[in-house]
């Protein structure tokens, strides 16, 4: 009954106008500068509104494609690793182990890491030379990786760090899911003497797959926003391996300045997460109401 | 009263005594009425102190208090900290220069990978918070042509600020400071890349006799072409040249993208795609001589020529005398490879002199030996379209690349003169040259008094009070000099708007070809071809007119 | 079946072992210290790093005293030279992610509840998708726009004005978790209070709000660990007033290259602040992460 008072404006309307002041303006400024020449020579002396011709350019920007590789090799790689290690710790972490608890703290501790101090930790990390990764590798009888100087072993790299610091995000929220599945649900199965795979294959994956798609969506648009591990760590190098699509807009409108050609290469991201996030809502509406 | 308890007391007084002594006689000298210990609070060594302090007076800086008491000048820096590089002299000398000039002096240090991004938007954005802004030499272009920054003659024999020897400034460094002849920035940082070997192998009997054996030539000490280092790293790598018991490296180099890669190339390509005027005078710029970036009448890029593509090829060669990680090192680690001892030569610049004399950094003091950059006995001249190769005389073009971080003066600061005055003192005879003396300021030699007769004035003592070895003084200091004095000519500088995008682009692209994704002729294309859209974005009429005026070209002279 | 319980019995796992053998107990031990170890490895090699001098620093040794000499030179010039720089940055970064996460939680519970309680015109979902929208878009797309903005506002490097964007940033998450914490709790106690004449602020304030505490803790320490961590608009944005630590971390590249002892050393500041916090809330963390991404 209370649901129509009009206290109700009060609690709602604080934080949807904060989101409204702050991210309006950029939002459609950026939109504008999209259909504009603005560089850094104009930008105080005023631009030319050139249409669509930046949306128009983009399709034979080299850079695109190369960025648009790496972005989506990022992307799935990084999504994939954290969905199945992060559900492998969570299935560790549903025994009754006496003492997990404090392993459980440990393991959450990469998502508070810097993500640009974390590309910098890449640096020594995956350093050729003097890296302890390399030194391993070496003294478990192999050869050192060319992490730095290999297109695909860098991307690689940057991989292993994304999947470091989110790996605890997939496995806090599997393993919930994990224990929010009936006991006697195992309870039948055990009965049938079913041992741990099938178990897990029949009875917790159909129950933690809906979390797990909804974790992977996340993961997907999260870590195609990623700028900062490759910017510290690598330069985007070597050539333009690490240069992920988001760097490239970075670099594009804060580095060369050329205002106009970037918002519209930012404004293709925007589109693609709209597409997402439509994707996402579809798939979860039934929880919505 | 115990005796031993007094005697103890009475040393301990005496030693007091003799301590407030020397303290003291320590401060007998000061400035604007500040001792050394108020005016330098941190130094590594007493030696340091009183250098600073005796650099400080005979700077001989004008009292300003009158004029600037109560001002804040704002100066930003690329972050290094207050004893690091580029950085560290502006916190050491700011009380001296707040003592000269009762203004505070506020230090804001951006990251350098962030520092055209941070100013830029800045200005952009017309927020204008600085003052002053040390930049490296490409930013300058930008910087002008958008009205961000001032020339600063205005100020230069004006009674009441520091004096600094503009004639002092080696010429090619000069020019990277000025603007259609006129100054913008002020001494600082000078830098080029010059050749560093290990003497003591180099010229061990044992190793020069294996050589000639091996290569049927004498060793060249010091390599005086590319090819000649290209024999020498090639003898040298793999071989345990240090006896450490593990194979060891030629060259080292930092190659990785971003990591200042594209400096090497530019050192070593200039004397395979650069000639001389003929003539009265090889400096001439014509339409084929002495250009290197592009065609100086229609702005077509040069970088994709058969004599820069031969130079890719050639640094490809050399880099496989080293280690394979060295492309994806940077600065840091080629040095370190080189001060650890793991390699035979590099090509870098000052800082590696300076570098090898800090034990913590360097286990070859005494061993350096340096030169200036090598000639090449193979070029490339663009009017015949042929290759020259010519081993008795070779192509020899000096270069000054890199930042050569310098202070430049913002157009919309309400303390010019305050801002003139900062940037005159650093500039300043005594404290450029302890700044370039004492090596972790990072400040490269940039004026003639720091080099050795007959170039300059300074003595290898001033060296080894600072900590050097004598002889590597020698060898770095010379090799520094004849790098900006002995060239017949110099590879011009990029200096039109967009430069910080053209050098990314060829950074990225180098990269490709170094690890071998793409051959040197299809990545030297792409940077054509991405250098041609850039400058058909930024405007390509005024972009040509900027370029020919940057490197001194009239059309058809 | 997706529905998650409303508080999360991690302590108490529901499923018990296979104890048929010892081996799988074991063996599932050395799993847990297998991963263990890749949590905790590339902490550990920042720790052996942030010992060593620049020259030590690029040769893989890994034992302090056998290996190489341990050297205090990175922390000493940390702590003690740059000392007062350290702790300008330090508490730029607290004042930053404190003010923005205070505002951020009391947005966000306020919008959050709203959401969860009554119902609005424009359709409850619609305005939920706008606010998760927020979270897909790449804040590279808006910088020099913000910019343009916060200056208008007279904001630019000041700590106000990184509390406002990093707030602008994290809101959304505060929202969705509490929205989804509130959604989830049952409405018969508000109901009763209510039926006493209470006003619904006097509602929320005094029933809503104490219940929400576990949920408003994990809003809180998420909203502080992204703002903590945020440099791109700080590195643009608020280079000198209000330089967060991520500044300092991002400048030990040097243009005399990386100095990795003290990119250790400056690692490790920056990440111990969020680390300890968060092993002092884990619980709630799971909660809030739980929350808001599976519900949300």
């Amino acid at each position: 009954m209370y649901k129509k008072t009009r206290a109700r404006y009060f609690f709602l309307m604080p934080g949807i106008i904060w989101i409204l002041a702050f991210t309006i303006f950029p939002l459609i400024y950026s939109l504008y500068l999209s259909f504009t020449n603005a560089n850094m020579r104009n930008f105080n002396r005023g631009w030319d509104v050139i249409g669509l011709e930046n949306y128009a350019s983009i399709p034979s920007d080299l850079r695109v494609g190369e960025t648009v590789v790496t972005s989506v090799y990022l992307t799935l790689g990084s999504t994939a690793v954290t969905l199945v290690l992060g559900t492998f710790v969570a299935w560790l972490f549903n025994h009754n182990l006496p003492g997990l608890r404090i392993f459980r703290g440990i393991l959450t501790m990469p998502l508070f890491a810097a993500p640009i101090a974390l590309g910098f930790m890449g640096l020594i990390l995956f350093n050729e030379t003097s890296g302890s990764i390399n030194s391993f590798i070496r003294g478990l009888g192999g050869q050192g990786v060319r992490w730095m100087t290999d297109s695909w072993s860098a991307r690689t790299a940057v991989l292993l760090l994304d999947a470091w610091q989110w790996t605890p995000f997939v496995f806090i929220i599997v393993l919930a899911a994990m224990q929010s599945i009936p006991d006697e649900l195992y309870e039948a199965a055990r009965l049938d003497t079913a041992s741990g795979w099938p178990i897990f294959r029949h009875i917790t994956f159909p129950l933690i797959a809906p979390a797990l798609g909804t974790v992977a969506l996340l993961r997907l648009v999260e870590t195609f926003k990623i700028l900062d591990i490759p910017l510290s760590m690598l330069g985007g190098g070597p050539g333009s391996a690490t240069q992920t699509y988001s760097y490239y807009v970075y670099i594009t409108g804060l580095r060369s300045f050329n205002m106009g050609y970037a918002s519209s290469l930012a404004y293709i991201l925007v589109i693609i997460a709209i597409i997402i996030s439509s994707i996402y809502f579809w798939r979860i509406r039934a929880r919505f109401e | 009263m115990n005796r031993r308890l007094f005697t103890f007391v009475l040393v301990l007084s005496a030693l007091f005594t003799l301590l407030s002594l020397t303290t003291v006689l320590a401060q007998d000298q000061t400035f604007m009425g500040k001792t050394a210990e108020e005016l330098f609070p941190e130094v590594a060594n007493d030696q340091e102190r009183s250098s600073a302090m005796e650099a400080l007076l005979a700077a001989n800086l004008p009292d300003a208090t009158g004029r600037f008491a109560g001002q804040t000048l704002t100066v930003s820096v690329q972050q290094a900290g207050a004893r690091g590089g580029i950085s560290g002299p502006y916190y050491f000398w700011r009380p001296a220069f707040e003592a000269a000039t009762g203004a505070t002096l506020e230090i804001v240090e951006i990251p350098q990978a962030q520092y055209f991004t941070t100013t830029s938007t800045d200005f952009l954005t017309g927020q204008n918070s600085y003052d002053v802004m040390n930049i490296g030499a490409w930013f300058l272009s930008d910087y002008v042509v958008n009205g961000w920054i001032q020339p600063v003659e205005q100020f230069f024999d004006q009674e009441g600020f520091p004096e600094w020897d503009r004639d002092a400034v080696f010429p090619s460094l000069a020019n990277l400071m000025k603007w259609e002849d006129q100054w913008y920035g002020v001494l600082n940082d000078g830098d080029a890349q010059m050749l560093y070997y290990r003497k003591d192998i180099l010229t061990d009997p044992k190793w020069q006799e294996e050589f000639q054996a091996e290569t049927g030539m004498e060793m060249p000490v010091p390599p005086k072409t590319w090819q000649e280092l290209l024999a020498v790293t090639r003898f040298f790598n793999g071989k345990d040249w240090n006896g450490d018991g593990d194979p060891d490296d030629g060259i080292s180099l930092h190659l990785r993208t971003g990591g200042q890669g594209m400096f090497h190339f530019m050192s070593l390509s200039a004397p395979f795609a650069i000639t001389p005027a003929e003539g009265d005078d090889p400096g001439k710029v014509t339409k084929y001589d002495n250009v290197y970036w592009f065609d100086p009448d229609d702005l077509t890029p040069l970088i994709n020529q058969p004599g820069h593509v031969a130079a890719l090829e050639f640094l490809k060669e050399l880099a496989a005398t080293g280690s394979e990680a060295q492309f994806g090192w940077e600065l840091g680690e080629a040095w370190n490879n080189f001060l650890n001892g793991n390699a035979i030569a590099t090509f870098s610049w000052g800082d590696v002199g300076s570098l090898a004399q800090d034990p913590s950094r360097s286990i070859i003091q005494g061993k350096l030996g340096g030169a200036r950059i090598p000639c090449s006995e193979r070029w490339y001249d663009r009017e015949t379209g042929e290759f020259v190769e010519d081993s008795e005389n070779p192509n020899c073009v000096g270069n000054t690349t890199g930042g050569s971080w310098f202070p430049v003066m913002s157009a919309f600061t309400d303390t010019p003169e305050l801002a003139y005055y900062f940037m005159a003192m650093h500039a300043a005879k005594p404290i450029n040259f302890w700044n370039v003396v004492y090596g972790w300021t990072g400040v490269d030699p940039g004026a003639t008094y720091t080099l050795f007769p007959p170039m300059g004035t300074a003595t290898v003592e001033d060296y080894v009070n600072a900590g050097y070895n004598a002889d590597d003084a020698q060898e770095y200091i010379t090799g520094y000099g004849e790098n900006f004095f002995s060239h017949p000519i110099y590879q011009t500088y990029l200096r039109i708007p967009g430069t910080v995008t053209f050098w990314e682009i060829l950074d990225t692209r180098l990269g490709q070809a170094m690890i071998g994704e793409s051959t040197p002729q299809e990545a030297l294309d792409l940077v054509a071809q991405e250098w041609e859209n850039t400058n058909n974005d930024l405007g390509r009429e005024e972009q040509l007119q900027i370029y020919q005026t940057g490197i001194g070209y009239t059309p058809g002279g | 079946m997706t529905t998650l319980p409303k508080s999360l019995p991690l302590e108490t796992p529901r499923l018990a072992p296979i104890r048929r053998s010892p081996l799988p107990r074991i063996l599932l031990w050395l799993a847990v210290m297998v991963v263990t170890l890749w949590v905790l490895y590339p902490f550990a090699w920042a720790v052996i790093t942030s010992f060593k001098t620049q020259r030590q620093a690029l040769e893989p040794t890994f034992v302090p005293f056998l290996q190489f000499q341990p050297s205090l030179e990175n922390w000493g010039a940390e702590l003690g030279l740059g000392g007062r720089e350290t702790a300008f940055a330090l508490g730029n970064s607290i004042m930053i992610s404190v003010g923005a996460t205070l505002l951020a939680t009391l947005l966000g519970t306020l919008t959050g509840y709203a959401l969860a309680r009554f119902r609005y015109g424009i359709g409850n979902r619609n305005i939920v998708s706008w606010v998760m929208s927020q979270r897909f878009l790449p804040p590279v797309a808006t910088l020099i726009p913000f910019f343009l903005f916060m200056q208008r506002l007279k904001l630019i490097d000041t700590v106000p004005g990184m509390i406002l964007v990093n707030t602008t940033f994290t809101l959304p998450f505060a929202i969705l978790i509490m929205r989804d914490f509130f959604a989830d709790f049952p409405e018969e106690i508000e109901e009763a209070a209510l039926v006493d004449g209470a006003s619904p602020l006097q509602i929320f304030l005094r029933v809503a709000l104490p219940l929400a505490t576990p949920a408003l803790t994990a809003a809180a320490i998420i909203c502080f660990a992204f703002a903590w961590n945020e440099y791109l608009f700080a590195s643009v944005m608020a280079p000198k007033d209000a330089k967060p630590y991520t500044f300092l971390v991002a400048s030990t590249s040097t243009v005399r290259g990386v100095h990795f002892g003290y990119l250790a050393t400056r690692m490790l500041i920056a990440i111990t602040l969020p680390v300890v916090l968060s092993l002092f809330v884990q619980r709630y963390i799971v909660r809030g992460l739980t929350l808001g991404a599976v519900k949300g």
